[in-house]
């Protein structure tokens, strides 16, 4: 299934539900409205902000992007270069703007009969720019689109009827139409020219940018330019502009932000109302499990936690149609599409595209769930999202701008993809980086180690909680290392540099060389310990572990080796007994009332 | 048919451009019949024949990556080469990396296994050739290895490994994963028209149990 085809289909769903844009309109920001006598007289210059300061939308017509030097009015509204010949702008532009705006409205509505859209053509008449800024009008409203309004109407021009009759002229008569076979609706039709701009990309050069363009030599082939090097027909082009851009609307409940991908996900719905209820029921659950608001109570690491998310969407369709039970197998069935796009500069690159039945991204999400969990539980009760793990295990300072690039693509797709797909090992190695920089081992890194570990080839997953019997070499001397830490602690109690913050990196990649020196002090903070009563717990546990360990230890280990490292470590230092904590803090105060 | 080939074809890496998302690249989920023509021509092909792909088959599971890379913008100007070659000089011919650099992403297939299945038709430049021969030419060569280039899978990047499918051997075992055998794949690219004007032809192209039937989905919908 094509991005495009999906997309078209979502139209259709979107015009069922009636919350679509016609060809020729769309949303646009007014932010000032001029009020209008019948005679054209300027009554009142009003402002149209929301409570954050920005223009509110109003549905307009507009059938063309703007780009070039030429100049292109839009019926009835416009930035104030056009509607003024105001503006801080090169003022030969402005004026040939405002010339343009008059040459296209004057003709046009010369007979006109309808009183809010002869009030304009009026006031064009009367209007002339050399007056200056209106009465009423600072010169920071400038900026904003200005739309009109007849005195006694609520409306703008641009809703009265007599409208859109003049709107469709005016777009017919719009450019010639080559036509040729179109590949998102498999017919001969009339060709675009320039694809539709997608709004919503966060990161962008600009605030629109087209998902298809040819707009370099380099890019074309055969000799076609522009949209001719995908032959697609204007009317697919405006159905699969406006659902991309109703799905990425940014409270729409389709859209995530991934890092540096944004994410529109959505469901195709059969044409009847429980088809569109479960297509909602599926959104809804896969939004909350990118983007869990509240944590809920825990659930043990076997449970399948998307699952039970999607069960809780489905009773609540359930009750909406006053069913027992939804069947969760048709929820299974649904066709889903998730679609990752990232920008360049002033393109769009697709980062993934994953289009199959719901089923199967169930199973993904739980074997996702599954991969990353680790006792103790680092989050609160459900799984976090993708972006929350990404930060806390490899972003410098957890800041979302320092996640390495291209990495949280990857680790979608894994993702996305399900068990078949394994996670990227450039996630394995940003996080033993950051762990051998000093970040504070708090489990995040040690899920992220072991989801990762868990999808190789030809790797033992690690335990989920403390195993104290696991074959493996380098768990043990994780573990090893968290005791001889613990050892410190309870002889000198919390010291600036403790042996974790200076040995860990030599610890965790070259063990033959360091834990040598790092055994014989611990025996001395132990001796000093137990001349105080404390630390007792240590000997027989740093016994248990040296029995699981040969009598050499390795030189070097390898990537996955110092994962299975942080992963004992954390385990455990989990596990310390309670009275240690109060040994510690007891050994500080000593230590400091003796400096 | 009578005179009918399969080879099988496989690789690390492949990417089947679709034409709509072309400058960031996204692949197909399954070749194009028109790049897999560019496979079989890579190791036979004469004016006098033309090969017709009937049938492919996807062996593993659809897998995606993706990767950027930098690449330029600008593309070398014929005007100014002839120019150049008039005046024997190449100045102004050259391409400034730093000016003109592009940066793409790419985003691809990995691990791709193929059998193919096609068969040749003879042109009106045949002039005396015999199907038998050209048939022979083909077998002895795919077996061999011997290629006029390297077959690539998609862009030219991907080096394609063949081998041979005798006949009566059986088909390699399909890996495909249940829900990746049955799909609907839209309008694919089916292969561009060079004689009117350079126009490009789809069809509705379905994968059923694994494999892409071009011919029946051809016979369903037209494709120009």
């Amino acid at each position: 299934m094509t991005v495009l085809q999906a997309l078209d289909r979502y139209y259709d769903r979107m015009e069922r539900q009636e919350a679509v844009a016609v060809p020729g309109w769309s949303y646009e920001p007014i932010g000032v409205v001029l009020e209008l006598a019948e005679d054209g007289a300027l009554l009142a210059v009003e402002s149209r902000l929301d409570s954050r300061g920005k223009p509110r939308p109003a549905r307009v017509p507009k059938w063309f992007n703007r780009s070039g030097k030429g100049s292109t009015p839009n019926f009835l509204w416009d930035n104030a270069a056009y509607v003024l010949g105001l503006g801080a702008k090169d003022p030969g532009k402005t004026a040939r703007d405002h010339a343009a705006f008059k040459a296209l409205h004057q003709p046009e509505l010369a007979e006109e009969t309808d009183p809010g859209l002869l009030a304009l053509w009026h006031f064009l008449q009367r209007w002339n720019p050399a007056s200056g800024l209106p009465p009423g009008m600072s010169e920071k409203q400038l900026v904003f689109n200005i739309g009109f309004r007849l005195r006694g109407d609520e409306r703008l021009l641009t809703d009265r009827p007599a409208a859109a009759p003049h709107v469709e002229r005016l777009r017919s008569a719009e450019g010639s139409d080559v036509e040729g076979f179109c590949l998102v609706r498999g017919e001969r039709l009339p060709l675009v020219r320039l694809h539709p701009k997608i709004k919503g990309i966060d990161g962008a050069a600009s605030a629109e940018i087209p998902l298809v363009s040819f707009n370099v030599d380099s890019f074309t082939s055969y000799g076609k330019e522009q949209g001719f090097n995908a032959p697609t027909s204007k009317l697919a082009a405006f159905r699969y502009g406006a659902a991309l851009n109703a799905l990425l609307r940014r409270e729409g409940g389709h859209r995530l932000r991934i890092a540096d991908a944004t994410v529109a996900f959505w469901a195709d719905a059969s044409a009847n109302e429980q088809g569109e209820a479960l297509a909602r029921a599926v959104e809804e659950a896969t939004f909350s499990f990118f983007e869990p608001g509240e944590t809920t109570e825990a659930t043990s690491p076997n449970d399948l936690p998307f699952t039970a998310l999607v069960g809780e969407a489905l009773k609540k369709v359930a009750k909406g149609h006053a069913e027992a039970d939804v069947d969760p197998a048709l929820a299974d069935g649904v066709e889903f599409h998730v679609l990752g796009l990232a920008p360049n500069v002033a393109r769009i690159a697709v980062r993934y595209w994953i289009s199959n039945r719901f089923g199967a991204f169930r199973r993904a999400l739980d074997s996702h769930a599954r991969a990353v969990a680790i006792l103790p539980r680092p989050w609160g009760g459900k799984p976090p999202s993708v972006q929350r793990l990404l930060v806390k295990t490899t972003a410098l300072q957890e800041k979302f701008d320092n996640i390495p690039e291209g990495l949280a693509g990857d680790v979608m797709r894994a993702v996305l993809q399900g068990e078949g797909t394994p996670y990227p090992r450039t996630w394995l190695a940003a996080t033993v980086i950051r762990l051998r920089a000093g970040d504070t081992p708090n489990g995040w890194h040690a899920a992220a180690i072991k989801a990762c570990l868990s999808r190789m080839q030809h790797e033992e997953t690690p335990p989920v909680s403390l195993d104290e019997n696991n074959r493996h070499e380098a768990y043990q001397l994780g573990r090893l290392f968290a005791v001889l830490e613990a050892a410190q602690y309870a002889a000198l109690g919390r010291v600036n540099a403790s042996i974790a913050d200076r040995y860990y990196g030599a610890a965790s990649s070259t063990p033959a060389r360091v834990f040598g020196p790092l055994m014989r002090n611990a025996r001395n903070h132990i001796s000093d310990a137990r001349k105080r009563g404390r630390g007792l717990w240590i000997e027989p546990r740093l016994q248990q572990i040296i029995n699981c360990l040969d009598a050499e230890l390795p030189h070097t280990l390898r990537l996955e080796d110092q994962g299975r490292f942080a992963v004992g470590y954390y385990h455990e230092r989990a596990h310390r007994p309670a009275k240690a904590e109060a040994e510690i803090e007891e050994a500080t105060k000593e230590n400091q009332g003796d400096e | 048919m009578a005179y009918g080939v399969r080879l099988r074809v496989w690789g690390a890496a492949a990417c089947w451009t679709r034409p709509e998302m072309k400058v960031e690249r996204v692949s197909y989920d399954v070749p194009t019949p028109s790049a897999v023509r560019g496979i079989l021509e890579a190791i036979h092909w004469k004016p006098a024949i033309v090969w017709r792909i009937d049938r492919i088959h996807v062996l593993k599971p659809i897998k995606f990556a993706s990767f950027r890379r930098n690449e330029v913008g600008a593309k070398a100007s014929a005007v100014l080469a002839e120019r150049g070659m008039r005046a024997g000089s190449v100045a102004g011919l050259g391409l400034s990396i730093e000016k003109e650099r592009q940066q793409r992403a790419t985003l691809l297939l990995t691990d791709v296994d193929y059998v193919i299945e096609a068969h040749f038709e003879m042109t009106d430049r045949a002039g005396d050739d015999d199907p038998a021969k050209h048939i022979a030419m083909f077998n002895r060569r795919a077996e061999a290895g011997q290629c006029f280039h390297r077959p690539c899978l998609g862009t030219r990047e991907f080096p394609a490994e063949f081998a041979l499918l005798p006949e009566g051997a059986p088909l390699p075992a399909n890996e495909l994963p249940p829900d990746q055998r049955n799909r609907d794949l839209g309008w694919m690219l089916y292969e561009i028209d060079f004689v009117p004007d350079r126009t490009s032809r789809f069809f509705h192209a379905r994968l059923e149990d694994g494999v892409l039937d071009v011919n029946r989905c051809l016979a369903e919908g037209t494709a120009a």
